[in-house]
């Protein structure tokens, strides 16, 4: 500056004035717009820019939001959430947590004698059951025990369990023929899981996320015409155009079957159409939550749950269809024990041979 | 001279005006310190990298070291860990099989006999077909894992299988392992317990061998996937002689026919864009596309992938294996198999998948440039992932074992689920 000639500087007046500020305002910007872009790719760099920006759709509150809806028909409760499989303790305790878990994800393998179908626990209760309004584990747990109609006593844990092999497994169709016996360690497991998972939770109390969620009756009365078409659009493509599943190719099930005999019996609770409904709804196809419309859930769950599966097991000896329906399910919105395409539901398989041949039980009421 | 008036313009000699009235314009200041800043983290950053990479090499170096010292040793510590991370998932936690699906690999006489020898045979080809263990038989597709296990690991899976899970006293060194690698790493699988015979001497009589006849391929698929025509490149060019895509090119090998069909035809349809595909698959004939289908399809060939994309492997397994249901994203295991081995029709093997490709993916997904799965539920995956989850899953996936290839009888069954080009999009 100061070897500058003063000669060589430009004489004062109105132009050497305005390209003064026309040469600062051009180094502001210039230089306040280098500093946003360096300033602005640092908060990118550090994930500390706001999603809105960047499009990234892993904003904490979001997923919570997405978590919320997904069953709760936009109910916002706070669900809760179980601990992470990380802290399942490293000792006699978290050893019998991790076989729990073991069994509840793959029951055929893991409880191989008292399964009689294709099915496991996490083929319905969804994430190892953990996930919200898909029947979680945590929230069954400080339910129990509890009186039950459908036994018509106090049933504890085990005794519910026992029920879930019963019918839900189809026990009856199992290499032991029947459900754990009481005391069996696979209820010890079990229960030692959804204990480890409830953690935290108020005994007694039902927590927001429990069950399948609530879901409004539809507008038209469910269609198993319509149901048939949400099924092959929605349904087919996992768990085949027959709905019997799909397998891969070491023969090991991946899509569990829906009906027939490899799926679960006319005693289980999905057999029933509203919580059939209630389930897809909020959590079919995978993934999609709340994909399906009301009205669609009720007509896809009425099409899988009119079709032939085992026989309810209470359904034994001299027990008709017909009895059956008048002693345990006259009250359900069902097709237990009604004629579909002239065919009666509920007469299961012949035992012992769970062919895919149903057997046609004549007179036996419809 | 002397009377010559001073220029009023110009300022006394002594006057600095500059010095006082012109300070540094403030942008140029936060300009400064902005770069300041970041060149300062940026060398944080690099030197983060260079020491990462120093101890990589240096575990390297280690892993050599001690891979001599192992000769005598494996460690069977080192062994159950792997065994739980790559066999668990279908011979069960303690090798106790799955009763008609997979054959128990503890108190199994195959193991017995064969020792840690025929074990590291197995592990290294794979093994299909038929197969007896302990009397019972088994009909299933074991991958190849040579590709993706290395020496050491194999003599501490092998060791821990013979000694661990069976009364045998003889592990195996890495050294040996690499001996078996260089005369068996490049051969195929098994052909069930018959192929064991040469191997394991006593060894209980076996189910004949179905030697699936892999005939010749037709001239036609041969000369596409060589050499290619005037208006199709060869396949080989990009996705390599086996089939194992490079970057982001994908593996074919093993694909289900209909899945590879169908993305033939979504090229050819535009509803899936690849510039260079759109061009190849709108060269060929229904006809091809369905021969190329099974070829790749029937296609057995080693991983060609590895993890490099600095994916967070621990993530990786988790998303595949369990999922995050706290984004809604269920395991990539629900859906597309245990391991990741694929379910045919529509469920493609991810196992052994490029990275590069699979991450490209998935952001395709996320962005909507590529629509075309079924229902849409790859969509809704790729948006929930964000960059770095898609990074630890493809990175994980690449470092699983193939998926075994499909036999002639499999593909035969599928032939009627290969889509036709004015088949239905799904």
């Amino acid at each position: 500056m100061s070897n500058k000639h003063p000669s060589d500087i430009p004489p004062r007046g109105e132009t050497k004035s305005s390209r003064g500020q026309t040469v600062l305002r051009a180094i502001l910007a210039v230089g306040g717009g280098l500093v946003l872009v360096v300033l602005g790719s640092l908060l990118v760099d550090f994930g500390l820019a706001p999603s809105w920006l960047t499009g990234a759709t892993r904003d904490q509150s979001e997923a919570e939001t997405a978590a919320a809806q997904s069953g709760g028909d936009g109910k916002q409760a706070a669900l809760f959430q179980p601990p992470a499989e990380s802290t399942i303790p490293d000792d006699d305790f978290g050893k019998s947590v991790r076989r729990g878990m073991a069994i509840f994800n793959d029951t055929g393998t893991n409880a191989h004698d008292f399964v009689g179908n294709d099915l496991s626990c996490s083929n319905c209760h969804l994430d190892a059951g953990r996930q919200a309004y898909s029947a979680p584990m945590w929230a069954a747990y400080p339910v129990y025990p509890k009186y039950r109609g459908k036994n018509k006593m106090v049933n504890t844990m085990e005794d519910r369990i026992k029920g879930c092999f019963t019918y839900s497994m189809n026990a009856q169709g199992s290499p032991s023929g029947g459900p754990p016996p009481y005391g069996s360690d696979v209820y010890r497991d079990l229960q030692a899981y959804f204990f480890w998972m409830s953690k935290g939770l108020p005994t007694g109390e039902k927590p927001e996320g429990a069950g399948f969620g609530k879901i409004d009756k539809p507008a038209q009365e469910p269609s198993r015409q319509r149901g048939e078409e949400v099924f092959a659009q929605n349904c087919a493509v996992c768990h085949g155009a027959d709905g019997q599943g799909q397998k891969d190719i070491n023969g090991k099930v991946v899509f569990p079957p829906l009906w027939g005999p490899h799926s679960f019996n006319w005693g289980a609770g999905m057999h029933k159409v509203d919580a059939a409904a209630a389930f897809i709804k909020h959590n079919m196809p995978l993934s999609e939550p709340n994909k399906l419309s009301v009205q669609e859930a009720w007509d896809v769950a009425a099409f899988v749950d009119s079709h032939p599966r085992p026989n309810d097991p209470r359904q034994i000896g001299d027990v008709t269809v017909k009895d059956a329906f008048d002693k345990w399910h006259h009250k359900h919105q069902g097709f237990y024990g009604k004629e579909v395409d002239g065919e009666l539901m509920g007469p299961g398989y012949p035992s012992g041979d769970q062919a895919s041949v149903p057997a046609q039980n004549e007179n036996s009421g419809g | 001279m002397t009377d010559k008036k001073p220029d009023p313009r110009r300022p006394d000699e002594t006057f600095e005006p500059f010095e006082e009235t012109r300070r540094i314009p403030w942008p140029v200041y936060s300009i400064a310190i902005a770069l300041a800043i970041w060149g300062v983290i940026m060398l944080v950053q690099t030197s983060t990298a260079v020491e990462v990479a120093d101890k990589t090499q240096k575990e390297v170096a280690k892993e050599d070291s001690t891979k001599l010292a192992q000769a005598a040793a494996p460690d069977l510590d080192a062994g159950k860990t792997l065994f739980a991370d790559n066999c668990a998932t279908c011979h069960g936690d303690a090798g106790e099989g799955v009763a008609g699906a997979f054959p128990p690999l503890h108190g199994s006489d195959v193991v017995k006999l064969g020792g840690a020898k025929a074990v590291t045979h197995i592990v290294m080809r794979g093994i299909g077909g038929k197969l007896n263990v302990n009397g019972d038989g088994y009909e299933g597709q074991m991958p190849a894992f040579g590709s993706v296990l290395s020496d050491t690991e194999i003599s501490e899976i092998a060791s821990y299988v013979a000694t661990g899970l069976n009364d045998d006293a003889k592990t195996i060194s890495a050294p040996e392992v690499a001996d078996i690698r260089k005369v068996a790493g490049d051969k195929d699988p098994f052909d069930g317990g018959a192929g064991l015979a040469g191997l394991i001497n006593d060894l209980p009589a076996q189910p004949n061998s179905e030697a699936a006849d892999q005939g010749a391929d037709s001239e036609r698929v041969a000369r596409l996937v060589g050499q290619g025509t005037d208006t199709v490149w060869a396949c080989a060019s990009c996705h390599g002689d086996k089939g194992e895509g490079i970057e982001t090119v994908p593996r074919l090998a093993g694909l289900p026919a209909p899945y590879l069909a169908k993305q033939l035809h979504d090229f050819q349809r535009g509803t899936r864009f690849n510039d260079s595909m759109a061009y190849v698959a709108k060269g060929l004939s229904d006809r091809e596309i369905g021969e190329l289908a099974n070829y790749y399809a029937s296609m057995s060939s080693p991983s060609g992938a590895k993890p490099a994309l600095q994916g967070d492997l621990k993530r990786g397994a988790q998303l595949a294996k369990q999922g995050d249901w706290s984004i809604g994203v269920p395991a990539c295991f629900t859906c597309h198999g245990p391991s990741g081995v694929g379910v045919a029709p529509n469920f493609p093997g991810i196992a052994a998948q490029q990275p590069s490709y699979v991450a490209h993916q998935l952001a395709m997904w996320a962005g909507g440039s590529r629509h075309n799965s079924p229902l849409g539920l790859m969509a809704g995956i790729g948006k929930a992932l964000n960059d770095s989850d898609r990074r630890a899953v493809a990175d994980y996936l690449a470092s699983l074992a193939p998926m075994p290839a499909m036999d002639k009888t499999e593909l035969a069954a599928m032939e009627s689920n290969i889509p036709v080009r004015e088949g239905v999009d799904q």
